[in-house]
C-alpha cells in the first residue's frame, strides 16, 4: 500500500520536468507582479534620457530624479514638464502640454503649478520681487535643486547658499526665528511614528501637524522675519494642541500597559498556584 | 490552616480580581455609546448669512470647515481638511471651486476630487435646514 | 436528573483514568480547544464594531483601539491569541508525531488534527486581511498570488479567492465570510469529530517508559482504558488549568512587553493600493513556504514539491506502518523528521530577510 502511493508521487514528478519549459512565461509574470520588487513602468522619459544617444548633461537627469522626494510620492516628468510619458513619438508634444524646461526668471511659477501657497508668499518676498524685476535673485532651484528635490528643512538656509548673493546676517536671523519652532515640528512627528508603533494610528494630528508645518514654511517664503515672529505665536498654539493629544494617548497607553501587566500577573499567579496543588503533600 | 486551604484561598482571591477585570472590561465594551450629538456640538447659521455663489468658513468639532450656498444645489457643509496630506483647503470663489495650496489638489463644490493628488473626496458633514436655519452636525 | 448527569460525571471525569506515562505534552490538545475559545469570544466581540468594508475597515479597527472602552484588550487578545494559537496546534502535532500517537488505530484522529491545522492556517490568512492596513493588503496580495504558479487552474484559483484581478472590496468581504461564517462550523466540526475519536478510542500512552501499549495488530475495535491510571480529575484537570493559565499569562506578557511582536509599522498604516511598501512577506507560519516558494526556480515545481509534502503529513499514519511507537529506537524516522523541522525553522528565518 505504502510503496503504491510512494510509487504514484514518483511518477507524478515525471511531468514537472515537462512543464519547466512552459513555466518560464509564467515565471516571468510573477516576477514583474509589484510585490515581486520589480516595478515594470514604461516611462519613456526615462528611457530616452538615460539611454546613450543622449547628451552628457541630460543623462543623468533621471538618475538624480530617482533619488528625488518627488520620486518617492510618484511626481514624474510629466507632471511638471508635461508631455505623454507613455507615447515616445508624443512625449515631448505641445499637443499633449509639453513646458520644455522653464527660463531662469519662470521657474516659481513652473514650481508655483503644484506649490500654490508658497508661490504666492514668495512673489510678495523680497526674493520674488527681484527676481520679478529681472535683478540679481534666486529661483526655486538655487536652493531645492531641479531633479534631485529633497525634503526641505531647514538646514537649507545655510552659510555657503545664502552668502551666494549678499552676508548670512540677515539669513542667520532668519533661521534662528524658525528654529523653535521647526524642531518641535520635529519632535512631534517623531512622537507620531513612535504612537503608530505602538498600534495607534493619530490621523487627525498627523494632518494637523502636516497642515502647520507647510504653513509655517510657506510663511517662510516670504522672507519677511518679523511676519515670522509676529505669527510664531498661533503656530506655537496649534502644535500645543496637537502635544496635548499626544501626551493624552501617552497616558492612555501607559493605562493599558498597567492594566496587562496586572492581568498578567494575576494569570501567571493562578497558574503557579495551581502548580503548588498538584504537588502531593510531604507529610 | 493547612497548606491546601491557604492555596486555595490565593486561587479564589486571584481567580476573581481576573474575572471582575474582564467582566467589568466586557460591560464597557458592550454598553459602550457613540458621542451623542449635543447641542454643543452643533453649529447654527442663518439662512441669509450666505450670500448664493458664498461660502462661510467655520469651525466644527475643533477642525475647519466650509458651508456653501451653491448656486444650483443649495446648502452644503463640507470638511476643509485636504483628503491629500492634511493641509487646509481654500474656496475660491469666482472658479467656483475648492483649491487645496499645499499640492493644489482641486475639489468642485460637491465635495468630489476634480484634479490633483487628493484620494478621497472631502468628507461632507451632516446638514439640515429648519426654516431660517441652517444646522450643522 | 432526567438526562442521567450524575452517570456522564461520573464515567468522565472522575472514572476517568489517565494512564501513568503521560507528560505536559498532553495538555497542548485542550490548550488549543482554549486558545480557540479565547479566539471566538474576542472575535464575536470585535464582531460587534468591526466594519468589514475598505473604507471602514481600518477606521473601525482604530475606533475599537480607541473609543470603545476595552477595545484595545479584545482586540490584542485577538490578534496575539491567533500566533499563540498557530503555535500550540503546530507543537501539539510535534508532540504527537514524536510520541508515536498517531499509529493505528488512530490514523483518523491524526487526519482530523492535520486538517484542523490547515484551517487554522486559514482562518489567521482570512483575519490578516481585515485590518486593512499595508500589511495585510500586500500580504495577501502575495499569498492570493501564489496559486497563479499552478499552470490551467492557477489563474482561475487566484482569481476566486481575490475576487478579481487585484485585492478589493469583494476579497475583503470574502475572506470576512471565510473567517466569520464558514470556518467556525467547519472547524468545529473537526474538532467534534477528533474529540470523539480520543474519547471512543482511548487516550494513547507514550511510548517512553515501560508500560505496554496496545498489543499490534490490532484487529476489532476496543476502548483502550487505564484501570491503574490516575484519575483525571483532580490531577490531570489541574494540569490542564495551570497549563490554561500558563497560555493567559504568555498572552499578556507578549500584550504587554512585546505589544509589536506581531505590529510592524505597516500594521498600523491604512491600506494604500498604489504604494507597495518596501518589504512585505506573509505572516510568520507561512514565510517558510513562501521562502521556498521563492528559493526554487520552478514556481510550479516549488508548489507541488509543498502540495505533495502535505499531503504525505496528512496521510503519514497510513504509510508508516512500522509497530515501533518508541521515536527513540527509530533514528531513520527521527533523523528526517528532525531534518525538516530545522529546515522548516532555517526558511522561515531566512524568509524574513
Amino acid at each position: 500500500m505504502k510503496y503504491l502511493i510512494l510509487g504514484g508521487m514518483l511518477l507524478f514528478l515525471f511531468p514537472l520536468t515537462v512543464y519547466a519549459d512552459y513555466q518560464q512565461d509564467f515565471e516571468n509574470e510573477f516576477l514583474t507582479k509589484p510585490w515581486a520588487g520589480v516595478q515594470v513602468e514604461e516611462n519613456v522619459c526615462i528611457s530616452c534620457h538615460s539611454s546613450e544617444q543622449m547628451k552628457p548633461e541630460f543623462r543623468t537627469i533621471p538618475e538624480e530624479w530617482q533619488a528625488s522626494w518627488h520620486a518617492q510620492n510618484n511626481v514624474s516628468c510629466e507632471h511638471c514638464h508635461g508631455g505623454d510619458s507613455k507615447d515616445a513619438a508624443l512625449a515631448m508634444s505641445p499637443q499633449r502640454g509639453f513646458l520644455g524646461s522653464p527660463q531662469y526668471k519662470d521657474v516659481p511659477q513652473f514650481c508655483g503649478k503644484c506649490h500654490i501657497a508658497i508661490l504666492t508668499n514668495f512673489l510678495e518676498s523680497g526674493h520674488g520681487k527681484a527676481l520679478m524685476a529681472g535683478k540679481k535673485a534666486p529661483n526655486c532651484v538655487v536652493c531645492h535643486g531641479s531633479h534631485n528635490i529633497r525634503k526641505a528643512g531647514i538646514d537649507i538656509i545655510s552659510v555657503q547658499l545664502c552668502t551666494k548673493c549678499h552676508s548670512y546676517e540677515r539669513a542667520k536671523v532668519m533661521k534662528q526665528a524658525l528654529f523653535l519652532t521647526e524642531t518641535r515640528i520635529g519632535e512631534l512627528g517623531k512622537k507620531l511614528e513612535e504612537l503608530k508603533h505602538e498600534g495607534v494610528y493619530p490621523e487627525t494630528d498627523e494632518q494637523s501637524l502636516f497642515s502647520t508645518q507647510a504653513e509655517f514654511r510657506a510663511l517662510f517664503h516670504t522672507v519677511d522675519v518679523n511676519l515670522v515672529k509676529d505669527r510664531t505665536g498661533e503656530f506655537t498654539a496649534k502644535l500645543d494642541l496637537i502635544d496635548k493629544n499626544i501626551q493624552n494617548t501617552y497616558s492612555l497607553l501607559k493605562f493599558r500597559k498597567n492594566f496587562s501587566t496586572l492581568l498578567m500577573l494575576t494569570f501567571a499567579g493562578m497558574g503557579f498556584v495551581i502548580f503548588l496543588m498538584t504537588q502531593k503533600k510531604d507529610e | 490552616m493547612n497548606r491546601r486551604r491557604f492555596l486555595k484561598m490565593i486561587l479564589a482571591f486571584l481567580g476573581s480580581v481576573t474575572f471582575f477585570s474582564f467582566a467589568f472590561s466586557f460591560l464597557k465594551y458592550l454598553t459602550a455609546l457613540p458621542a451623542s450629538a449635543t447641542a454643543a456640538n452643533k453649529i447654527t447659521i442663518r439662512k441669509n448669512e450666505i450670500a448664493s455663489g458664498d461660502a462661510k468658513n467655520i469651525v466644527y468639532q475643533n477642525k475647519p470647515a466650509i458651508i456653501i450656498n451653491r448656486p444650483d444645489k443649495g446648502f452644503i457643509a463640507l470638511s476643509l481638511t485636504c483628503t491629500h496630506l492634511g493641509c487646509v483647503v481654500e474656496f475660491n470663489k469666482s472658479r467656483q471651486t475648492l483649491l487645496c495650496p499645499c499640492h493644489a489638489g482641486m475639489y468642485d463644490l460637491e465635495g468630489n476630487v476634480i484634479s490633483g493628488p487628493p484620494p478621497k473626496p472631502l468628507t461632507a458633514l451632516p446638514l439640515k435646514i429648519e426654516g431660517d436655519s441652517i444646522i450643522i452636525g | 436528573m432526567r438526562i442521567g448527569l450524575d452517570n456522564i460525571i461520573q464515567t468522565q471525569v472522575i472514572d476517568y483514568r489517565i494512564p501513568k506515562n503521560t507528560n505536559i505534552f498532553y495538555t497542548l490538545g485542550f490548550l488549543a480547544v482554549v486558545a480557540y475559545g479565547i479566539q471566538v469570544v474576542t472575535g464575536i466581540l470585535l464582531l460587534i464594531y468591526y466594519v468589514p468594508h475598505p473604507d471602514h475597515a481600518f477606521g473601525s479597527v482604530q475606533d475599537i483601539m480607541t473609543k470603545v472602552p476595552y477595545g484595545w484588550l479584545f482586540r490584542e487578545m485577538h490578534a496575539v491569541g491567533s500566533n499563540l494559537m498557530i503555535t500550540v496546534v503546530m507543537l501539539h502535532m510535534v508532540t504527537v508525531f514524536l510520541m508515536g500517537n498517531y499509529k493505528r488505530p488512530r490514523e483518523l484522529t491524526w487526519l482530523g488534527g492535520g486538517l484542523i491545522l490547515i484551517i487554522t492556517i486559514i482562518f489567521g490568512l482570512s483575519g490578516y486581511l481585515l485590518p486593512w492596513t499595508q500589511l495585510s493588503y500586500w500580504a495577501t496580495t502575495i499569498v492570493t498570488s501564489m496559486p497563479t504558479a499552478f499552470p490551467v487552474i492557477g489563474e482561475p484559483i487566484s482569481q476566486i479567492l481575490r475576487g478579481g484581478d487585484h485585492v478589493t472590496a469583494t476579497t475583503l468581504s470574502r475572506f470576512f465570510a471565510l473567517h466569520v461564517a464558514i470556518l467556525p462550523p467547519i472547524f468545529l466540526a473537526l474538532m467534534g469529530v477528533h474529540l470523539f475519536l480520543i474519547n471512543r478510542i482511548g487516550i494513547s500512552a507514550t511510548p517512553f517508559g515501560k508500560i505496554d501499549e496496545e498489543k499490534r495488530p490490532l484487529t476489532e475495535y476496543k476502548r483502550k482504558t487505564y484501570p491503574d491510571g490516575y484519575p483525571y480529575y483532580p490531577t490531570f484537570f489541574q494540569k490542564q488549568m495551570y497549563m490554561m493559565m500558563a497560555y493567559l499569562a504568555v498572552m499578556f506578557f507578549i500584550m504587554t512587553f512585546l505589544p509589536t511582536l506581531f505590529f510592524p509599522s505597516e500594521a498600523n498604516i491604512p491600506a494604500d493600493p498604489f504604494k507597495t511598501p518596501h518589504a512585505i512577506k506573509p505572516a510568520w507560519y507561512l514565510l517558510a513556504p513562501y521562502q521556498l516558494l521563492r528559493l526554487i526556480p520552478n514556481k510550479f515545481f516549488g508548489i507541488m514539491i509543498q502540495l505533495i509534502l502535505i499531503v504525505v503529513f496528512l496521510l503519514w499514519p497510513f504509510l508508516d506502518i512500522q509497530k515501533e511507537k518508541n521515536v527513540l529506537k527509530r533514528p531513520v524516522l527521527r533523523g528526517v523528521f528532525l531534518f525538516l523541522l530545522v529546515m522548516w525553522v532555517v526558511l522561515l528565518f531566512w524568509g524574513r530577510t
